[in-house]
């Protein structure tokens, strides 16, 4: 099936190939929300902020206690970055010293993030394509906390956020899909293109503003009023599981169209990492990218998709800092970078 | 907003005028800003036909193009500080949630609705909410909206409509948040 605006609406849902994992890497829910009669975390005053931070607090410590509440001013250097390289937080939340929090829940699933753009951005997360569970962890931390507070909201518009483009729901859906396949045949402008005139917000790894490196893309809702939260999660579901089949053919046909291409990228890809002395992490994840697509495939041995989205993790300055246990310049971290990667892939080799 | 001269009709024009050296600039509807810049009776000569009459010394027109231009309004606008909208709830002006794409409260949304609805239409081709409903905000806004209609009654003297009004407002679970909050 062709990915075109005319057939993606209320479509039976096709069945979603196995691979999926291994193209839909992970989904998040996020939902805005502010306190009624609270100016906005950007136009606040410190005092402003320190209130509705603790307004939350005292929300979470009664409804949801299994998730603590830390300031951003608690939180060290270190730890920053690796919340950030983990997509837990954003770096808009660390700007914000005075009155800035977060709260995680141990599993992972639920993560609060206190006066960042709104109030509140309460986000779910789950593997793969997984979209239902995450909106179910966001929701039921939302329909707690809305016993103790009280959101900005109104019949007409719904919840009011501080920028209108997240009024109504205030849920942004969002997968994180790994697109090598659609890349390599030259084919991903024409999806990302039908993507946007299906008013999806397509970005890259890194959220908006940012980049797709690696070929790692986030396919997000654009709307957010008019329609309800069970309609934007299935449309954003549906529609990516439809890129995910795109992504699966695509690879498909590479292996039996265009083997030497892939098996250059692959070979390309896997002796810069075992042989190179330095290292950006964009560079490394520009190979990394290629190597889990050669992981996906069965092309590899001794390698598989998670150690792969691992490495991606790991090689990201917070965490390769965190892992050799010291601070380092930019110039050394490459040089880390280069030296644990090549550790980490020295013993893998192509099947073909 | 309404004129700042005749209070009555909606201020469509600005005029600056000039007082003892000083300029001052007011918002007003088109008939006063008419009456205002017509020459006075004393004025040296009629203007020639066909030709619009020239304002008199010290007084100028400006036209405002208001929603529609968004550059004129911001030159405008911005030398006009007094008489630009701001949300009274947060104090937030027109121009400054303009250039943060950020709005300052919840209030913002009822007082700068006139644009936001368009923009707001423009972002997402909807107008209306659909979806999750939160209990207690619901309940602050249905008392905001009794609280008003129970207020309007008493003034016009609707007294037994104020009692039934009154008898619902008592019904509501009570409230416990800050004024300002949803339009």
């Amino acid at each position: 099936m062709m990915l075109t605006p005319e057939n993606q609406a209320d479509a039976p849902q096709p069945a979603v190939p196995a691979e999926a994992a291994t193209i839909a890497m992970s989904c998040r829910v996020r939902l805005a929300r502010n306190l009624a009669g609270e100016r906005f975390p950007d136009w606040a005053t410190e005092r402003d902020r320190e209130r509705v931070l603790g307004a939350v607090r005292e929300a979470l410590s009664k409804e949801a206690p299994e998730l603590s509440m830390v300031p951003v001013s608690g939180i060290e250097a270190q730890e920053r970055d690796i919340l950030c390289e983990s997509h837990l937080i954003s770096k808009d939340l660390l700007k914000r010293a005075a009155g800035g929090g977060m709260a995680v829940a141990r599993d992972g699933t639920v993560c609060v993030m206190v006066n960042e753009e709104d109030h509140l951005r309460i986000q779910g997360f789950a593997q793969g394509l997984d979209m239902q569970s995450a909106w179910r962890y966001a929701d039921e931390l939302d329909t707690r906390l809305e016993r103790r507070l009280t959101y900005a909201w109104s019949p007409r518009l719904g919840y009011l956020t501080a920028c209108p483009s997240n009024v109504g729901t205030g849920l942004r859906a969002g997968v994180m899909l790994h697109l090598l396949g659609l890349r390599l045949l030259g084919e991903i402008e024409a999806v990302v293109s039908a993507l946007e005139r299906m008013r999806l917000l397509v970005r890259g790894i890194g959220g908006e503003g940012s980049e797709a490196a690696g070929q790692i893309y986030q396919v997000s809702n654009m709307d957010t009023l008019g329609i309800d939260e069970a309609g934007i999660i299935r449309r954003v579901t549906r529609i990516c599981a439809e890129v995910v089949r795109q992504e699966y053919n695509a690879r498909v046909r590479l292996l039996q169209e265009s083997p030497l291409v892939l098996v250059d990228c692959l070979a390309r890809s896997l002796s810069v990492l075992q042989n190179a002395r330095l290292l950006t992490t964009a560079e490394a994840l520009e190979f990394l990218s290629a190597l889990r697509l050669g992981a996906a495939m069965g092309l590899c041995t001794r390698l598989k998709v998670a150690d792969v989205d691992s490495l991606i993790l790991m090689m990201q300055p917070g965490h390769l800092q965190k892992g050799l246990g010291t601070a380092m310049t930019s110039d050394e971290r490459d040089e880390m970078r280069a030296d644990f990667l090549s550790r980490k892939v020295a013993r893998v080799k192509l099947k073909c | 907003m309404k004129c700042e001269l005749c209070h009555k009709a909606d201020a469509e024009t600005a005029i600056r005028h000039e007082i003892q050296g000083e300029i001052q600039e007011l918002y007003v509807c088109q008939g006063c800003a008419r009456q205002t810049a017509a020459p006075p009776a004393s004025a040296p000569s009629a203007p020639e036909a066909g030709q619009p009459p020239p304002p008199p010394e010290g007084m100028e027109m400006v036209p405002l193009m208001g929603m529609i231009l968004d550059a004129a309004f911001e030159i405008v606008g911005r030398a006009m500080n007094l008489a630009e909208p701001a949300c009274p709830a947060c104090g937030i002006l027109r121009h400054e949630y303009r250039k943060q794409s950020r709005l300052g409260c919840p209030g913002c949304y009822t007082a700068f609705s006139k644009e936001l609805d368009a923009a707001i239409f423009d972002l997402h081709r909807a107008t209306q909410h659909v979806g999750k409903v939160p209990q207690r905000a619901q309940a602050l806004w249905q008392r905001r909206q009794l609280e008003a209609r129970l207020a309007e009654a008493i003034q016009e003297q609707r007294y037994e409509e104020a009692i039934v009004l009154r008898d619902e407002l008592r019904r509501l679970p009570g409230p416990d948040a800050k004024e300002g909050g949803p339009s």
